[in-house]
This record gives structure tokens, sequence and C-alpha cells, in this order.
């Protein structure tokens, strides 16, 4: 019994120590998932090898990500990048009974009701994507190369703000980073500090 | 939006009643901001004066009250969240001092996302003078402020926020209780007179913070808040050991310019877990808590050319010869010139060579010894071995056994068979003698730096390891000086005194001369271990001196080859076990206990200690020192503690501060190096008001401390 109880303990200390991992650093590979999307399609990220991926972590509550979907900014780029054959993931890691926590059927509402492009919209309610990448915001963002490397982590643009009025006055850190990693170059800024509300896990 | 308007602390007169309808018309002083039905956050300006007076700085606030179980944020937010922002929209000329934070609580929320901020209520605090001309019977302050308010999900707010002052020519205090619990709560300096001292090291993408000291340490609950810049992304500091007066912080850098080796911040404690008892020190860069000690410091910039520095090392190796730790082994050298004085002249030179191998060998070994470390990234110091106790314990047995065979304990034998007194005699066989003598004799000299040396090798270790290496070959040829000259000049011998019986008294004496040297080496041990271990060493001594005397008394000539494999065999097994149960085993197992330096009416050294003197514009004398340097010793008997310098310390309201070296203290090697030195003694004197320091000979003399402290007090007094 004794035993058993040390054992839990020592094995839930280790646990914690794992779940507290920093985000992967840029220029390491992507850490793999499986996620099922809002209608019930399972996706594998190694499967998109060879294309560009984007993750958005999500959160239809969250002021910082309704400035970016409220403008149309969001949507615009999800559109602009789809287009050019990259993969857009949202991701939504909110657990069970918290804020933003969306079953399949109200994801498609809000996804529909506004208007969004991502390639797919998928639920992480264990949280296991996000603490994978360390994901600590909405919105959070990460660009994977063709060949699998995060080139680039952090916040979506550099006006740290709730207010949709700064986004005309900001530098969009992911379209910057994919504009130069497609066009073959170094991504000048790689890793910002991310803004936005906490992801509330479980 | 609801607007709750209220207008406090006003004195019912015609004035109040005036601002009253004037706040109706021109805005809130106090705004709340509501959602979905409930209000989360109230603001409101308020000010810790009862009216404005020109130019008479006041302070203001932003007082946000908050609905239970949110929060807002701190100046760094963390992993998520925006910090509150606050923007004075003041009349022309007035202007405002930095904002005030509040130390903030940590909340920890799941995911490991930590965050930094406030709940309940917080007062952001900010200086403002008014210019010299102020409008007649009042001023309107106008602020927009920004937050970010969070339960689980999170609302912007914000709010455009007026405050409503009178004028006039006198002001009294005002929302003093509010105030005064606010100013509470901020962060402070680190108190002067506070033995806490910072140590940061950087390897690869982690920062260390090191914390030394019981007035942090003692505490419960420790923890560092860093205030990042906006190019460097931190991950979460983290105790990574908590023992004794020692705190190590670990801060994880996920971004950061590669020559970052420090963070500004807070150093928060307290004893309760929910943080309601914290307090905080506001710490800088780490420049900022060590660079003012070596603040305006004469540059150590190379301003002669290398052959001077090595003139130098030749003059510091030839006065070496007369410092206070060399003179036995010397004497013993003379010694041996005097007994050679009828020997040929063939002899005479071969040993003298010898001798200067020795010194050579020596000294070119401790070159690439010291290249290699520095290669290694090592700080590399003169006399640094001599911060080992295991060097000093070695260097004893030496002195010990040497001592014994003056007194006739028992002879030397080297290999071969062939019986020779190392140290007295120098017959044609002697070379090797006279070269372990060379050897000794320089090993005893590390623990000094005579003048000119310092100089020379300050300059040397920040060179190359051809330049350091040169350097020591003339300071080995400085010392070697004397000896060449004799064996090259022979006749000069002749001023010696005739050799004789007597000598065998002088070889006995010297002795006796070594016996002190070994004093002074076990003083060095209890200073760097306690009273046990210098029991221990003294007990292996003793073990070697009865081997010594074994050797003396059964190995001889005319003894059997049994006995004498039986007296061999005692002598290791004596050797063997002392050494493995006294040294190996309860030596060993002794402590380097923390130096106190501080002494009678001398500080001890921190940086901070140091910091904060300077800072409140005292005067400052550093003694640098060791327990195993002779030239500090004499310094400090001779000059420091002498009654004409004491009474003048005194007078002039000198902090005198000492920075122990015994044990080779980082900190202290770091500052050391500040002043381009290698190893101790050190005299530095800061004249107070942040003037340059300066810096003694390390020879020093009553006379010019006394001089230079009439200097600068004049200086100051005039000022």
């Amino acid at each position: 019994m004794k035993i058993k109880a040390i054992v839990t303990v020592v094995s839930s200390i280790f646990a914690t120590t794992l779940l507290a991992i920093d985000s992967p650093p840029v220029g390491s590979a992507a850490p793999d998932f499986s996620l099922t999307d809002a209608k019930g399609k399972t996706h594998v990220l190694s499967n998109y090898k060879g294309k560009y991926v984007v993750l958005e972590w999500f959160n239809p509550e969250c002021p910082f990500v309704r400035k970016h979907y409220g403008s149309g900014n969001m949507q615009k780029l999800q559109q602009e990048y789809t287009g050019k054959g990259v993969v857009w993931l949202s991701i939504d890691s909110s657990a069970p009974g918290a804020e933003g926590n969306l079953t399949g059927e109200q994801a498609e509402k809000i996804t529909t009701a506004w208007k969004t492009h991502q390639t797919a919209f998928l639920l992480d309610p264990e949280g296991k994507a996000g603490r994978a990448y360390g994901a600590k915001n909405t919105p959070h963002m990460f660009v994977i190369n063709p060949e699998g490397k995060i080139v680039y982590e952090g916040a979506i643009d550099s006006k740290r703000s709730p207010n949709p009025a700064d986004i005309p006055n900001s530098t969009n850190y992911v379209k910057v980073a994919l504009d130069e990693s497609m066009s073959g170059k170094p991504v000048t800024t790689a890793n910002t500090q991310p803004y936005g509300c906490s992801v509330k896990y479980k | 939006m609801v607007l709750i308007i209220q207008v406090k602390a006003i004195r019912p007169s015609w004035l109040g009643i005036f601002l009253f309808a004037w706040t109706l018309l021109s805005g809130p002083a106090i705004e709340a901001q509501v959602y979905q039905g409930r209000e989360l956050v109230k603001a409101e300006l308020v000010a810790n004066t009862s009216a404005v007076v020109a130019g008479k700085t006041f302070t203001a606030g932003l007082l946000l009250k908050i609905a239970p179980g949110w929060h807002t944020y701190w100046r760094f937010s963390g992993d998520a969240g925006l910090p509150i922002e606050l923007k004075w929209k003041l009349p022309d000329g007035w202007k405002t001092g930095p904002l005030r934070w509040p130390i903030p609580l940590k909340f920890d929320d799941p995911g490991d996302i930590k965050t930094y901020g406030y709940h309940d209520e917080v007062l952001l605090l900010q200086d403002i003078t008014p210019s010299s001309s102020i409008p007649p019977e009042k001023v309107t302050l106008a602020a927009d402020a920004n937050w970010l308010v969070c339960e689980r999900i999170c609302i912007p707010g914000s709010a455009a926020l007026q405050l409503e002052l009178p004028t006039g020519l006198e002001s009294s205090p005002a929302n003093k209780e509010l105030f005064a619990r606010y100013e509470k709560l901020l962060p402070q300096d680190q108190p002067s007179g506070n033995n806490v001292s910072l140590g940061w090291s950087r390897s690869g993408t982690d920062l260390h913070l090191k914390v030394t000291g019981q007035d942090f340490a003692r505490h419960r609950q420790v923890d560092f808040y860093p205030l990042p810049d906006e190019k460097t992304i931190v991950g979460h500091p983290a105790v990574a050991s908590h023992s004794g007066d020692e705190v190590d912080f670990r801060i994880s850098l996920e971004s950061a310019a590669d020559n970052l080796k420090s963070l500004p911040g807070l150093l928060v404690f307290g004893e309760q877990a929910d943080g309601s008892d914290r307090a905080a020190w506001n710490i800088g860069q780490a420049s900022e808590v060590i660079a003012p000690a070596a603040g305006g410091l004469p540059a150590p910039a190379p301003t002669r050319g290398l052959l001077v520095y090595l003139v130098f090392g030749l003059i510091g190796g030839f006065i070496l010869n007369l410092m206070p730790c060399v003179l036995p082994v010397i004497s013993l050298k003379i010694f041996g010139f005097i007994k050679q004085a009828g020997q040929s002249r063939e002899k005479i030179l071969r040993s003298g060579l010898a001798f200067t191998a020795g010194i050579f060998a020596w000294f070119v070994g401790l070159a690439l010894l010291l290249i290699g470390l520095k290669a290694a990234g090592h700080q590399i110091t003169w006399a640094f071995q001599f911060t080992n106790p295991y060097f000093v314990l070695f260097l004893g047995v030496l002195v010990l056994v040497f001592a014994l065979n003056l007194f006739g304990v028992f002879e030397i034998s080297l290999p071969q068979g062939a019986t020779r007194n190392l140290l007295g005699t120098a017959d044609a066989d002697g070379d090797v003698a006279s070269f372990f003598q060379g050897v000794f004799a320089t090993v005893l000299a590390t623990p000094c730096t005579a003048p000119f040396l310092g100089t020379a090798l300050g300059f040397a270790f920040t060179q190359s390891a051809a330049v350091i290496l040169a350097m020591f070959v003339a300071i080995a040829a400085g010392m070697s000086l004397p000896y060449i000259l004799l064996c090259a000049q022979p006749a000069w011998l002749r001023f010696l005194p005739r050799p004789g019986p007597w000598m065998l008294r002088v070889k006995q004496f010297m002795g006796f001369l070594l016996l002190a040297t070994l004093v002074f080496l076990l003083y060095v041990l209890g200073a760097q271990r306690g009273l046990e271990a210098l029991t221990w060493a003294s007990s292996f001594l003793l073990a070697v001196s009865i081997a010594c005397w074994m050797k003396g008394a059964f190995i001889t000539p005319v003894a059997s080859a049994r006995a004498k494999g039986i007296a061999i065999g005692l002598i290791l097994l004596l050797l063997a076990g002392s050494g493995l149960y006294f040294i190996g085993q309860k030596f060993r197992e002794t402590q380097s206990g923390p130096l106190s330096a501080a002494k009678g009416d001398w500080g001890s050294f921190t940086p901070a200690r140091l910091e904060s003197e300077l800072s409140q514009g005292h005067i400052v004398f550093l003694d640098f020192t060791a327990a195993w340097c002779i030239t500090c010793k004499f310094n400090e008997a001779s000059v420091l503690e002498s009654p004409s310098v004491r009474e003048a310390f005194q007078r002039h309201n000198v902090v005198k501060l000492r920075a122990d070296w015994t044990n080779g203290d980082p900190e202290i090697t770091k500052l050391l190096q500040h002043f381009g030195r290698p190893g101790v003694p050190l005299y530095v004197l800061y004249p107070g008001n942040r003037e340059n320091p300066i810096v003694f000979p390390e020879l020093l003399t009553r006379g010019i401390l006394l001089d230079k402290l009439e200097t600068i007090s004049g200086r100051v007094a005039s000022q």
C-alpha cells in the first residue's frame, strides 16, 4: 500500500514536471499529434509533411481571438495562405466545462457564423496537443515547414492589445514568417512572446 | 456602461459645491467596467495631497477595485494577460516619475500557465511634479487607463478618468491610509548593511541566479519575478536549490540575446504560501549591482609596452627573494654558497645553475598550468594553489621533512643508493639537491606578490599564452639573478664568511626557521578549515615526523637487510595508515567554514555592502587579504592596525571593509580582476562621492595612506 502511494506521488510529480515543458524550440521537429476535427475526421500532423502548416490556438470567448476574427484579420490570413497550399489548423484546447470548450456541433456553428477559412478546426479537450506545444495563449501561433520543423512560434502580431484598431499598425509575424520561409529565406523574427488569454486547460 | 459619480474628501465649502457641479459636467472621477450586469473593475484616480502646490511633487495613483475571483496584471504579465496601462494627460510643463507597481501575486493555472497580477484591489503609484505656474483655485488631471481583467475568461477594460484638485500655496496629506498601505507593498531597494549578495551565470539557455545571505534565504517562500525586455522570452524561474544561506534560481530562456547574462526583476520573500506577508527587493541588471564597485575604475589598459611589463616582472622576481615567506629557503642557499666558497669554480657554477633551473622549472610549469586553465575557461590568479587546503598541507609536510633533515634526524637518500644531504651539502653530486632547493624556494614564494610583480602579472593574465609564459620566465630570471651573478663572479663569494663548525649550528637554526614557516602554514589551514582540520593535519604531521625518525634510526648503512625491510614496511604502514585516516577521512570531512572577515572594526566585504556604503557617499577602504598572504599580514600589522592609521580612519569616518580571499571566493576574484590584479594584497580607497578609487602599492606604508586620506577628506570638505 505504502509503496503504491509513494509510486503514485513520484509519478505524479514526474507527470507535472513533464507537463511543465516550455514550447519546443524554434528549429526543432514539430511534435506529432492526432486530433479529431469538428466534423469527426481524424487529422495526424505527420500526414501533412511536405506542406507548410499553421497551428492557431483558439478560444471563441477570448477578446484577443475576437480582436482578430471580429476585424476579419484572421479569416483573411487563413484564406490567403490556404489558397497557397498551406494547411491551417485551428485548435481548441479548452477543457470540458471551461470557457471556450466546444463540441463538434458548436464549433461548426462558430466557424460558419464567423466565416472562417481554416483547413480544419481541431478539438483538443484533453489538452494533449496544447501541452505538447506549450501553447499558453489564445491566439498562440506556430508555423511548421514542409520538413516538419517549427520555423515560427509566438504572437500573431506585434501589438499586444485586445483592440482591433491596432491591427493596421502592427506587423503580422505569421504572415512574415510564411512569406520568408516560402521564398526560401530564413525567418527573421522566429520567436516572440505570445499574447492573449491563457489556454483553459483542465 | 454605468457611471458612478462620486466626489471624495471635499470640505463643505463653496469650492466643494462648485467642484461637485463641475464633475457632473466634465466627467467621472470613478469609472466602472460592467460585464453581463456584473461590475468587474472600478477605476479611480487618487492623490496623496489635499491640494496642488506649484512645483511641489506629490503622488497620484490609479486605484482598481476588482471583483472577487478576477485579477488584473503586473508590468510583466507572465504567460498570458496584459499589463495595466496608465497614461496621464497633464498640462504643459508637468512631469511624471516612473509608474510604481506593488509586488504582484503569482497565479498558477492549469497547463503550467503562470501569470503575475493583482486581485481585489491595487493602487499603481506615480509621482507628479506640477509646473511652477499652475491655474488658480483648481486643476484637472486626466488619465487614460487600460487593463485586462480575467477570471476564467478575460475582459478588456478602459477608462478615461479625471481627478479634480484644488490649487494653493499649502497642502496637507490626503488618502493617508491608502497610500501608506500601498507604499508598504512596493518592492524596496536592497537595504544597506544587508549581507545578501547576488551571482549571475549563464549556461546555454539557462540563467542561474545565486542569492547568498541569511536575510533572504531564511524565508520559507522565496521567488524571483523576472522583468524581461521585449527581445527576451523567459520560461518560468524555478528555485533549483534552497538550503542554508543560499538560494539558487534557474531561469530558462526561450529566446534571448547571446550576451544576456542577467535579468532585472524582483526577489520576493515571505513566510506564507499565499503571499500575504510578501516583501521584495528590486534587482537591476547584474552590472548595476556589481559594477558600481568597479565603477570608474582606473582601466587596466596596457598603457605601457610589453617590454616594460617584462622588466617589471624581472624586478618583481628579484624582490621576491626578500619577501618574508621565501627568506628561510633563500638563507639556506646563501649558506650553501658559503660552504662552496673554497671549492672549484666549476662546481659552484653547476650548483648555481641547478638552483636556477629549479626556479625556472617551477615558474614555467606554473605558467603552463595557468595557460591550460585559462584555455579551459577558468579565471586565473596568482597563488591560486594556496586556496586549496591540500596544497597547503602538502607544503607543510615538505617543510617539516626538510626541517627534520636539517636537525639531523635523518639523511635523505636519493636513488642510486648515494646518500646526499638535500638541503645542506653541495658536493659534486648535489646538483639534484640544488635543483629541488630552487623549486622549493619558488613554491614558498608564491603566496607573496611583491611590488612590481602584481602590476606585471595583472597585465600578463589578460594577454596571450606566449605573453604569460614570457612573463613567468622574466620573473624566474629576476628571482635567479643574485645566484646567477654569484656563480658568474665567484670572487664575490670572498665577502661571505669562511666555513667552519659554526655551520652545523646555523644549519640547525635554519630548521627552526622552517618550523616557523610550518606554523604559518598551519595557521592558513586553520583559517581555511577550522580547529578540527588543524588537529587532524597536525596528527598527520606527527606521524610523518615519526616516520622520518624511524628512517634515520633504523635504515642505516650498518643495519641488516632484514631490519631495513621491516623498518621500510613499518614506515610505509605508518604513512599510509595515518594518511588514509587523518587526511583521507577526518580532514576531508571538515568543511571550509564561512570565513568571517569581520574582525574588530573591520566589516566583511560583499558587493552589496560596498555598493550600499558607496551609495550613501561614505569613504570606503578595502583590504584584500588572505590568511596565507604574508605580505598582507605584514601590511595589516605594520600599517593598517597601527595607532596613527587607525586614528586617521576613525577621524575621517572611513568604512573599513575586508575581503578575505583565503578560500578563493569568486566574488572577490572578480573585483581583483576589475582592478587588474592577479591576487592579494590589494588596497583600495574609495573617496566617496563616486570619485575614482585610489589603488595603493602592495607594500603599504603609513605615509602614503595618511597622505591620501588627508587629500581626499580635504577635497570632500571643500565641496
